[in-house]
């Protein structure tokens, strides 16, 4: 993978393709004129990106700590993006004007555009394997 | 055969949908606890390997947001479980 060293780079890059990605349900929902999915697909998105961001700062500080409490710290974290990930869809479910299934997808989409990212990688890496046995 | 009244039944299917609900969100804290440990090894991996240090943040970020989707599954279910029951 591309800036496998650098993780801030590594970060943005998958942003940038996320929402060049995000862009098509967007312009979709807009062109049907479906408001509240593109509501939901957008509230999803922004809270799944700064969650993704606040995670690397989060593993940043725990590598300076012991190993017993950066494992604390780090459970204690995902605890508490679990809740606000549960605030997030309880807020869609309970809003009409949000539609609950786009939100979900808006915060997957950052997962999904990693395993797309990882799925293109390995596929690159096998086909160049089988080009290379071909030489 | 035992028959029910119509608001019996609905509150069985309602309490059902509710403990279904909690048992789907028991679901979120297996990648708590799994994270954990990776952070724990990944702190000793810096410690061992320092100039890794980028690549070890890389990979441990990229299975953090893999992992924590199965957390945002078992929320979806149980918020319909909530919702429709």
């Amino acid at each position: 993978m591309k800036y496998i060293d650098e993780p801030a780079k590594l970060q943005q890059e998958i942003l940038k393709k996320t929402y060049s990605l995000a862009l098509i349900p967007l312009i979709y929902s807009l062109i049907r004129g479906e408001f509240a999915t593109l509501l939901g697909f957008i509230f999803g998105l922004l809270i799944a990106t700064l969650i993704f961001r606040l995670r690397l700062i989060q593993i940043e500080r725990a590598l300076d700590m012991q190993e017993k409490k950066a494992s604390t710290f780090i459970r204690n974290r995902y605890f508490i993006e679990y809740i606000i990930y549960f605030v997030v869809l309880f807020v869609a479910r309970k809003n009409p004007s949000v539609n609950f299934l786009a939100a979900a997808v808006g915060l997957f989409f950052v997962k999904l555009t990693v395993i797309g990212l990882v799925m293109i990688d390995i596929i690159k890496g096998s086909l160049e394997k089988k080009l290379e046995s071909y030489r | 055969m035992v028959s029910f009244s119509p608001e019996v039944v609905d509150s069985i299917i309602r309490t059902a949908s509710l403990i279904g609900a909690g048992l789907a969100v028991i679901a979120g804290i297996g990648p708590g606890i799994g994270m954990g440990y990776a952070a724990g090894a990944a702190t000793e991996a810096v410690r061992r390997q320092p100039e890794a240090r980028g690549a070890i943040i890389t990979t441990m970020l990229l299975g953090q947001v893999i992992s924590g989707s199965t957390g945002i599954y078992s929320l979806v279910i149980a918020i319909f479980l909530i919702f429709s029951g």
